[in-house]
């Protein structure tokens, strides 16, 4: 049950949207993010999800892994959309108590649903091209100037790294710590919200106790490899920006001009 | 001149408590393999992390290559030198790629992108696991996960390699693939000091070193530790199965021109004695 966390989990491929620079691609993904919060009418809202369809058909990961990760928010979508169906203003075309459905309400829902779906697709979209390593790697580098507010830049990638390679094996060991206690009669299943927090104590503290003894383990490890911060470090794998960088880089800016006419060019709608 | 040169190591983890290392001495000679014997709590463990500066000794000083673990300015030098590869293969990898984590010790050191590539690779393919480069750690099996430990620490190129245990978490093929790996190691020419609970694995070793209560009960080539069946038992320690077979048919009045270490020497041991 709880393997089925697809958000944040990579998958190894060699497409153009795993070759681009994972710092090129952290940038546009913000660039991305903003763009889709400025469509304000239909030109401008089929324009960025033509793009970033476009991606994700480019990204070669399978559309039910796209899937996946939006059945995690429906829920919110749904909610949302509700909400806001009926929080429009001018002519309703229905009617149910003060529950008014109008034109400019069904509008604005389906550029919140539009937005929600497109801003999982695309973040979705980096986590599965990205390796986890890359992308706190590209973090740590975007992140550099920011050593002159002596900020410990490069503890916390590792902090990050380290976290990331440890999600998977603290998951199996959860599922291996609730088995036992289930095979020694401990109830997790029945029983109110509370009570089934309350029950999951005797699941956390040997998780703890065990997350404990690995850091530990882990420390010495890291120790026994020269371990010694960021001081004098060299990466493995340098990055540099290629080609593909740049048309990526391209490709948006066109797409940021695209939509900004819309938006100059065609009445806004809602 | 020996490689390691552990003299007089003193050691305990807290300043009343009892020693848990009582005065040592231990040498290794350069491309040496070594297996270090004892129960649960005899202090080899503890001697492991005292042979690449993890731990430094209370009392006595202990050598790599000339360098005195206690010199601060020569930590990382003596680290680079000795690699130690500990029992829990899951905790020992920093990265969510194994090939970045096996950079991760080299990226350490500062070496050049190029060479760290280059050590990388050599490092995966003398433990067998290359085609696995890209893959993340917990969808390996405990053998892969170990091997790829081991390959972290060859890729700092060390002279000797300290193994904690390496198996004794991994199931029949995960110690087999690992004791591979060991030995061509040891062929390779790198130093190996061996900590194992398996007789099996200790019988592969140039020399095995016995401990108990943090002091060196007896040491030697496998055949003069392990035919020593008495004194093994006296201190509750296993002997290799066939050794066990041959000192009970002695017992009965059987007669073998040596110990055998393992089923084949047995074997042909027994059909000797019955011809």
């Amino acid at each position: 049950m709880i393997r089925d966390i697809t958000l944040g989990q990579f998958i190894p491929g060699n497409g153009i949207v795993h070759r681009t620079d994972p710092r090129v691609k952290i940038i546009l993904l913000v660039a991305l993010i903003v763009l889709i919060f400025c469509t304000f009418n239909f030109a401008a809202l089929a324009l960025i999800t033509a793009a970033i369809l476009g991606i994700i058909v480019l990204s070669g990961i399978p559309v039910k892994m796209y899937f996946k990760s939006l059945k995690v928010i429906i829920f919110i979508i749904i909610i949302t959309s509700l909400l806001n169906m009926f929080y429009g203003t001018g002519e309703p075309i229905w009617q149910l108590g003060v529950l008014k459905l109008t034109l400019s309400g069904i509008y604005r829902a389906v550029f919140v649903s539009v937005r929600i779906i497109l801003l999982i697709l695309i973040s979705s979209c980096l986590t599965f091209t990205t390796s986890p390593t890359d992308l706190t790697d590209a973090i740590e580098r975007l992140m550099k100037p920011l050593k002159v507010f002596h900020i410990k830049v490069h503890e916390i990638a590792m902090m990050m790294t380290i976290a990331l390679r440890f999600v998977p094996t603290l998951l199996e060991e959860t599922d291996k710590i609730m088995s036992a206690q289930k095979s020694r009669g401990a109830d997790m299943e029945s029983g109110g919200l509370i009570k089934k927090v309350k029950s999951m104590t005797p699941v956390l503290i040997p998780l703890f106790v065990s997350a404990f003894r690995r850091a530990f383990e882990l420390a010495m490890a890291m120790e026994c490899r020269c371990y010694q911060g960021g001081e004098g470090r060299t990466r493995m794998k340098t990055l540099h920006v290629h080609r593909l960088d740049i048309i990526c880089i391209i490709f948006t800016v066109l797409l940021l001009a695209g939509v900004v006419l819309c938006d100059i060019f065609i009445a806004p709608i809602i | 001149m020996s490689y390691i040169s552990a003299s007089g190591v003193k050691f305990s983890y807290d300043e009343e408590g009892q020693n848990v290392l009582n005065s040592v001495n231990l040498k290794v000679n350069k491309g040496e393999f070594v297996a270090l014997l004892g129960h649960n709590g005899c202090g080899k463990s503890t001697m492991a992390k005292t042979l690449n500066a993890l731990l430094i000794p209370k009392e006595g000083v202990v050598y790599v290559d000339g360098m005195d673990t206690s010199d601060e300015e020569v930590t990382y030098e003596i680290r680079r030198n000795v690699g130690l590869v500990l029992q829990n293969p899951d905790n020992q990898l920093v990265a969510s790629i194994i090939e970045e984590d096996v950079a991760f010790g080299p990226e350490n050191l500062g070496i050049e992108p190029e060479e760290i590539r280059r050590r990388v690779d050599n490092a995966l393919k003398a433990v067998d696991m290359y085609e696995y480069r890209t893959h993340a750690p917990h969808k390996l099996s405990g053998g892969q996960k170990q091997r790829v430990a081991i390959a972290g620490i060859i890729a700092m190129e060390p002279s000797c390699i300290v193994f904690d245990e390496p198996t004794a978490m991994l199931d029949p093929n995960g110690r087999e693939e690992v004791m591979r790996t060991i030995k061509t190691l040891k062929e390779k020419g790198i130093t190996v000091v061996l900590i194992t609970h398996y007789m099996d694995e200790a019988v592969l070793a140039d020399r095995v070193v016995v401990m108990d209560k943090g002091e060196i009960l007896t040491q030697g080539t496998p055949e003069e530790v392990f035919s020593q069946v008495h004194l093994m038992k006296k201190y509750s320690l296993d002997v290799p199965q066939a050794t066990e077979l041959a000192y009970k048919l002695i017992g009965v009045g059987l007669r073998f021109s040596k110990m055998p270490l393992n089923t084949d020497e047995c074997i042909s041991l027994l059909e000797e004695v019955l011809s």
